[in-house]
Order: C-alpha cells, then sequence, then structure tokens
C-alpha cells in the first residue's frame, strides 16, 4: 500500500517553477548565494547597522542552512524566487535598518524554559 | 403556477426504500434532484429501480432532496416574480439567455481548455478553465471580434484549502463595446504557476503583484513580481486561510536600540482565545444550500 | 457634407484612416489566409469565416465610408481596423494554441462544488 502510493506521489506530473532538476535548482541556490555574497560588504556600510562584514556572512550562511532539509525542487525554486526579491528589496535601500536587524532578532528574548522563570515571566 | 407546472413537467422521480413518504412519483427539478440521487448512488445507498427508471432512496433522503428542491424552487420563483418592494434582484431572461448563447459560443470555439460555463446570481457569466487556459482565453475574449473584453476590471483570489488545488483565480473582465461583463475562472496551489497575463491586459501587472502578496502564487513571466501591500519583512501571505488573524510577527519602537523592531507575536494568556473553529463554516445550514451557480450545458457534453 | 474631410474620431490616440479600404481589405484577407491554416472542423475558424466575410462583403458593396459603418454597426472605421487587428494577432496566436483540439484536462473532483462543504458527483 506504501510502495503503491509512494509510486503515485512520483507519477504525479507537477508543473516546474523554474528548475527542470535537481542540478539546475542547485545552481539557482547557489548563485543566490553569490549574490548575497558580493552584495555584504555595501549591505553593511551602507544601512550602518552595528554588525561587521563577518557577523552577516555567519547569517547569511545561517539563513540558507536553515532550508538543508528542503529536497522538493519547486519548493527550493520557491524560496530562491523570495531570496531573490529579498535581495532586491536590500539592495535598492526599499528595506530600512530595522528591517535588515529582524534577521539577527537581538531584541527577542529567548523563551523561558523552567517554570520559575515561565512563571516570573507571566507568560504560558 | 405556470412556472411550476412546468418544471414539474420534467420527468425525474424519487421513490422511497421503505415506500412510507411519497408513495406515489413524486416530480422533482432536475437540477435539483440527479446531482443528490447520483451522489448516494455512488455510496450504495440506494439502488437503482430498474422496472421504474427511478432511482430508490431511504425517506431520510428523500426529505434532504424535498428540501432541497423546496429551495431551488423559492429562489428561482423569487428571482422570476419578486414581491413588490422586494429588494431581490430581478434577472433579466433575455440578458440570460444572450450570456448562455454567448458562454456556449467560447465553449464551442476554445474546448481544449473550457472545462463548464455556468450562470451565478441569476444573470453572470462564469468560464471556468483549466489552468493552461489562461492566456488563449484571456487572449480570445480581449481580441475576438464578437467579444473584445477590452478591459480587465480585477484579478481576484481565493482560498478553500479543502480542495485539491486551493486557490481559484479570478478575472472580471469588460466590454464596453457590447456593455457587458464575464468572469473567468481557473485554478492552482502552492506551488503551481499560473501564465501571467500582463502581456495582454496591462492592468494585470499590479493585480498579478497583490495576489502574489497576499495569496503567494507565482506568476511565471511577470515582469515586476514583488510585494505590493505587505511591508518589507512581512512574513506569510495574509490571505491564505491558514494564516492566523493576528500573524506571526509584531511590530513596536524600542527605545534602548531607537528603531522600530520585528519581533515573533506572542501573546499574554488572556488575549490568546484563538478562533479555531474554520471561519468559512460558521454557517452550517450553508452545507444544504442549494448549488449557488446554474451550469450551462455546452455543445461538448450534449454529444456524451 | 459630402465634401466634408473627417478630421478626427474623436478617440485618444485613434487617428483618422486615410485609406480604410485599402487597410481592411488586406487585414481582411490577412486574417483568411491564417485561418485557413486551421482545420476545417474548428468552430473558431467557422465563426471568424463568417463575420470576416460579411464584413467585407460590405466593405465592397459600399463605396462610402459612413455607409460601411453604419452598416457594420460596430463603431466608426478606424476601431473596425483594430478589431480586425486584433483579431489578426489572435488568430495567429491560435495556431500555435491549437484550442479546437479536445478538452486537456478534467477539472479534479469538487474543484469547482460551492459551497465547498458540500460534495457534488460530476
Amino acid at each position: 500500500m506504501a510502495s503503491s502510493q509512494s509510486v503515485k506521489r512520483v507519477v504525479k506530473e507537477v508543473k516546474p517553477i523554474l528548475s527542470l532538476d535537481r542540478e539546475e535548482a542547485r545552481q539557482r541556490v547557489l548563485n543566490l548565494y553569490k549574490a548575497w555574497h558580493r552584495q555584504l560588504s555595501y549591505i553593511v556600510k551602507q544601512y550602518d547597522i552595528p554588525k561587521n562584514q563577518e557577523q552577516c556572512r555567519q547569517k547569511l550562511r545561517e539563513q540558507f542552512t536553515k532550508y538543508d532539509e528542503i529536497k522538493d525542487i519547486r519548493l527550493i525554486d520557491m524560496l530562491v524566487i523570495k531570496g531573490q526579491m529579498e535581495l532586491k528589496e536590500v539592495v535598492n535601500m526599499w528595506k530600512q535598518k530595522g528591517h535588515i536587524m529582524t534577521y539577527f532578532k537581538d531584541t527577542v528574548e529567548p523563551k523561558p524554559q523552567d517554570f520559575l522563570s515561565k512563571f516570573l515571566s507571566g507568560k504560558d | 403556477m405556470s412556472l411550476l407546472r412546468q418544471l414539474l413537467h420534467r420527468n425525474v422521480g424519487v421513490r422511497t426504500l421503505n415506500n412510507s413518504v411519497c408513495r406515489n412519483k413524486v416530480r422533482f427539478l432536475t437540477t435539483a434532484a440527479p446531482e443528490v440521487t447520483r451522489e448516494t448512488r455512488r455510496k450504495k445507498l440506494i439502488r437503482v429501480d430498474k422496472k421504474e427508471k427511478y432511482p430508490v432512496v431511504s425517506s431520510d433522503e428523500c426529505f434532504a432532496l424535498l428540501y432541497t428542491f423546496k429551495r431551488t424552487l423559492e429562489l428561482r420563483y423569487i428571482q422570476l416574480h419578486p414581491a413588490p418592494g422586494s429588494t431581490v434582484r430581478k434577472s433579466d431572461e433575455v440578458a440570460r439567455g444572450q450570456l448562455k448563447d454567448f458562454g456556449k459560443y467560447v465553449a464551442e470555439c476554445l474546448p481544449k481548455y473550457v472545462q463548464t460555463v455556468q450562470i451565478t446570481a441569476g444573470d453572470e457569466i462564469e468560464i471556468l478553465i483549466t489552468p493552461e487556459g489562461v492566456l488563449p482565453v484571456l487572449q480570445f475574449l480581449k481580441d475576438h471580434h464578437s467579444a473584445q473584453f477590452s478591459n480587465l476590471i480585477d484579478i481576484a483570489g481565493m482560498d478553500v484549502p479543502s480542495r485539491p488545488y486551493r486557490f481559484e483565480i479570478i478575472y472580471n473582465l469588460l466590454s464596453l463595446r457590447f456593455n457587458s461583463r464575464i468572469r473567468v475562472k481557473t485554478y492552482t496551489d502552492e506551488l503551481t504557476p499560473v501564465e501571467s497575463c500582463n502581456d495582454i491586459y496591462k492592468a494585470a501587472n499590479w493585480y498579478e503583484r497583490e495576489i502574489w502578496d497576499m495569496y503567494g502564487v507565482f506568476f511565471s513571466n511577470h515582469p515586476d513580481l514583488r510585494r505590493i501591500l505587505t511591508d518589507y519583512g512581512f512574513e506569510g501571505h495574509p490571505f491564505r486561510k491558514d494564516f492566523p488573524l493576528s500573524g506571526y510577527v509584531e511590530v513596536r519602537y524600542d527605545d534602548e536600540k531607537k528603531r522600530v523592531v520585528l519581533e515573533p507575536l506572542e501573546l499574554a494568556q488572556e488575549f490568546r482565545r484563538f478562533e479555531l473553529s474554520a471561519p468559512w463554516e460558521q454557517f452550517p445550514n450553508f452545507r444544504n444550500a442549494h448549488p449557488a451557480a446554474e451550469t450551462v450545458e455546452t455543445e461538448e457534453k450534449g454529444k456524451k | 457634407m459630402a465634401g466634408v474631410v473627417k478630421t478626427t474620431t474623436g478617440l485618444t490616440g485613434l487617428a483618422v484612416a486615410k485609406r480604410p479600404h485599402h487597410t481592411l481589405g488586406v487585414l481582411y484577407s490577412k486574417i483568411l489566409r491564417t485561418l485557413q491554416k486551421m482545420p476545417e472542423s474548428a468552430a473558431y475558424r467557422k465563426h471568424t469565416e463568417e463575420i470576416i466575410k460579411e464584413r467585407s462583403q460590405i466593405l465592397k458593396a459600399n463605396s462610402n465610408v459612413e455607409a460601411v459603418e453604419k452598416q457594420i454597426g460596430c463603431g466608426q472605421i478606424e476601431e473596425v481596423i483594430v478589431q480586425a487587428e486584433n483579431e489578426l494577432i489572435l488568430a495567429r496566436k491560435m495556431l500555435n494554441w491549437k484550442p479546437w483540439e479536445p478538452l486537456l484536462k478534467q477539472a479534479p473532483l469538487n474543484q469547482w462544488s460551492w459551497p465547498p462543504a458540500q460534495p457534488q458527483a460530476k
């Protein structure tokens, strides 16, 4: 039963978004990563954020490795498209400092784990 | 009462299993009855009585049928004979006939793409097409001599998560030449791209960006697809039914940082009463409502 | 009135046609040639040929532009030219799309049913 279902899933025809195979999707991801990487130094200068280029590079890597688990080509394509749109927003200075700093989540306090701190924070 | 008589002449009858209700043949409106019976037959709740050629149903179902029949009849009757001072819009029978003819014409010219033609709300024509047919159908409606729907009024989206393809994309067109409107509908899901009709209608540019922003439907070959309504850094597509009413992030001004910060949403206990029941199921009576649209029989179906 | 030269169509961006008979004649013959590449049974070809032939007959019968406009009954002659241009573009695209073929695929079950909770057998 399970095998027949999996076969069905493979056979199901889908319309590709951009890439036709895994290699092409991989290439797109790499291109996007390189494009971001090249822009980083300008971003750090122009946005006047309290981070250096190395920290930004780490954050960039983190943003990409976050989606390591995704294997579906169409999902990858969709993420690449959204990533490209974001890059455009950043490079054209449509975003502001606050939007850039959102990636670093420097105001988000870690969630309380043990009972007492949960009780004290008054949440949950 | 002539309408009623006319409807009753359609020879569809229903008899109950235990013959307790409707012992005599009850005749039903064809548009209401066969759908329910076909559905129930599929579930093997009923069997077809071959001698009389009437589907045999249980008494419960008979009541359901009667109810649907009554509602359909009522609605049609109100549309045709509104009470004096009634606010129900009258539907123009002549216009209806013309629209039906035009729907048949479109279906005949483009059999490859048109799935169904239907009339809704009395006198509005809808063409339901395959996702591949967006460009041909729109181009046909725009450029053909007897269509000339040269204005794109709006592109709308709709999300129904229970469907195989959850999104509907709806194009509203206007023909100034013939003073007529038409609606073209197609379907897609989160990952299936739809062809952008920006080359046909320049107005589509922003509308498609809206759909992309609100529903996350990707339009291929769009010249400038990016967000239009939401803020930079906004996550998610707000018109999807699974998007929480409260959103995912909150924005506030931080005094220490001297800037606006975005944070994941955290609601204190008393504000955290989520509406878990789906908002599009607030009216259970709606489940058994009469079908909202009336299908126009096209040539293709007549052959079968 | 006969001697008066039409100076404007009254529509923005639409100039007065200098030789409407000639332009329309060329356009209509082009459309008909394109339509001939389609299969005879195609409904689009049949209907369009009908329209075009009717219009070109009117065009041949009357040398007076106003009479043509009145008989065609679809706006000024310049608008009729625009319509013909559109039809030509459409016909050429139709050759690639081949819309006279049978339906690509039926909609999945319940795709179009409304209200959505109500399953309808198709």
